[in-house]
């Protein structure tokens, strides 16, 4: 187990890096090796504090559910983080740049419940049924740790270096795309900069949401009605450089911008 | 000069005959791009010459980060014959290949004449119909090493072609979810965005560059757009299939 001292010391780190916009050292090494629910712990602490300052929790996201990401970090599962009401960016509004640490984007599916997900071990159909529809959306990743220097422990403590996203406005129904075949590709100036297709995700986005149902279940905080999931990238992540847009489309969802604001 | 380069054009032809891996030809003596797609006419022309017949054209280095990591400013092209054409669900042999790999690409099929410069629209007007497809390439140079001069003689890597069930063009196809595996896994996913975009847009440089050595695109002619992703190495035993949304899939094997 975890040294508690050092799990709240870890929160307090990535808390000062977030507030004063100054990356700081990974936060493995506090934890046991290998400690997922010390990395967990260290991200609920902060989550607490954005709730105790007013902040919604309105979803959450699923990181590490490619294949390759998943190798590139020695891992067999995918990670979530919180998503809070204060992160959500209307389509194609412009935010600066340095709101976000080392800033990073990703096309994924966001799929809104309308059913809470409460039972142990939910099955594939219990979620297909407790999805209202999905829409386009890129997620703005940044990371509180120098460089991207993250392990599994340090990325799920970081809330799952989670920091904005741009949710597209076409609500669509499951019926009305094809999950695992959906073409996704990112342009920016009129090139392709990160293409990729549902499967990328788990085999399924869906897959993906299941994973997320029981874990949060596990963890004492179960998928509600109204939730948005993010259900993980389709395609590489793509660096950010200020004064860009960065269009997300994916086949039958339509599509997403996040703008970044010149330096 | 004629003759040197009637010597490269058998050199290439000989090592794609056997399966054999060779030196570079630009190793030897230095040749420019146009002579390139002269080597490549002659070398195909050897084919022709046996009884092959020509049924198309593909397009390479139809990605930006292909053009950047080549170093050249355009995209490459080489001919098709029916000689290359891999029956969808068919086999290959391993061995009669150098170090084959394979691409997940889309293919169009022409109703009518392209030539000179066109634009998308007129591009597309002239399509009957596209299909998911596969290229195999394999490059006859040792190491799949070569310079841009190098890989054009050498009929841009071109040495299979295989394509799956006709389908209507037109739809917005610029975006189709792609994905291709080897015995059911996936091992490439991409979309034929990563083709310029669209690969509508392969289609209308197809036109403008065969144009510029006095050919064009005729009608009953397949033209593969170029490979969404990255390719991957075959190995003896594996089964491939690309599917693409919208269009259904395209396979063959490998032989053991």
């Amino acid at each position: 187990m975890s040294d508690q001292t050092k799990i709240s010391e870890a929160a307090d780190m990535l808390q000062t890096a977030y507030d004063s916009s100054n990356p700081c050292l990974p936060v493995r090494t506090m934890l046991d090796e290998g400690d997922i629910d010390a990395a967990y712990a260290v991200q609920e602490i902060n989550s607490i504090r954005r709730l105790e300052g007013g902040a919604r929790l309105v979803g959450r996201k699923i990181g590490l559910t490619s294949k390759q990401v998943q190798k590139q970090l020695g891992v067999d599962r995918p990670d979530f983080g919180l998503l809070f009401d204060d992160m959500a960016v209307p389509d194609g509004e412009e935010v600066p740049a340095s709101a976000v640490l080392q800033p990073r984007v990703e096309g994924e599916i966001t799929y809104i419940l309308e059913k809470d997900l409460t039972m142990e071990r939910p099955t594939t159909t219990d979620v297909v049924s407790a999805i209202a529809y999905a829409s386009a959306s890129i997620e703005i990743v940044g990371s509180r740790i120098k460089d991207w220097d993250i392990n599994i422990q340090d990325t799920i403590a970081d809330n799952a270096s989670a920091a904005l996203m741009v949710i597209g406005n076409d609500k669509v129904f499951l019926d009305e795309f094809d999950g695992r075949m959906c073409g996704m590709v990112m342009e920016n100036r009129g090139e392709p900069v990160s293409v990729g297709a549902g499967v990328a995700c788990l085999g399924h986005p869906i897959n993906a949401v299941r994973w997320l149902a029981e874990e949060m279940v596990r963890r004492g905080r179960p998928l509600s009605a109204g939730d948005m999931v993010m259900s993980g990238a389709l395609g590489p992540m793509v660096k950010v450089e200020p004064g860009e847009v960065y269009e997300v489309r994916i086949s039958g969802l339509g599509s997403a911008r996040a703008a970044f604001a010149p330096e | 000069m004629g003759n040197k380069f009637d010597d490269l054009a058998a050199t290439i032809d000989d090592a794609a005959r056997k399966g054999d891996a060779i030196a570079q030809l630009s190793e030897a003596s230095a040749f420019t791009l146009p002579q390139a797609y002269d080597i490549q006419e002659k070398s195909i022309g050897l084919r022709l010459a046996r009884g092959e017949f020509r049924v198309g054209m593909k397009m390479g280095f139809t990605s930006r980060a292909k053009i950047i990591q080549m170093g050249v400013d355009d995209m490459i092209w080489g001919r098709l014959t029916d000689g290359m054409l891999v029956e969808d669900g068919g086999e290959i042999s391993f061995a009669d290949y150098v170090h084959p790999r394979v691409e997940p690409e889309v293919a169009y099929l022409l109703k009518e004449p392209l030539e000179g410069p066109v634009t998308t629209i007129q591009a597309m007007s002239a399509v009957e119909a596209m299909a998911p497809a596969l290229e195999i390439i394999d490059s006859r140079y040792k190491d799949f090493k070569f310079t841009v001069e190098d890989v054009v003689a050498d009929n841009a890597s071109s040495s299979g072609f295989v394509v799956g069930p006709w389908c209507h063009a037109e739809f917005d196809h610029s975006n189709l979810g792609m994905i291709m595996e080897f015995d059911g896994r996936p091992v490439q996913i991409g979309s034929t965005a990563a083709i310029l975009g669209n690969p509508a847009r392969s289609l209308a440089a197809a036109s403008r560059m065969v144009a510029e050595f006095g050919e064009r695109l005729e009608a009953g002619w397949i033209i593969m757009a170029g490979g969404a992703t990255a390719a991957e190495a075959l190995r003896p035993g594996v089964s491939v299939r690309n599917s693409v949304e919208h269009l259904g899939s395209v396979g063959f094997k490998v032989s053991a």
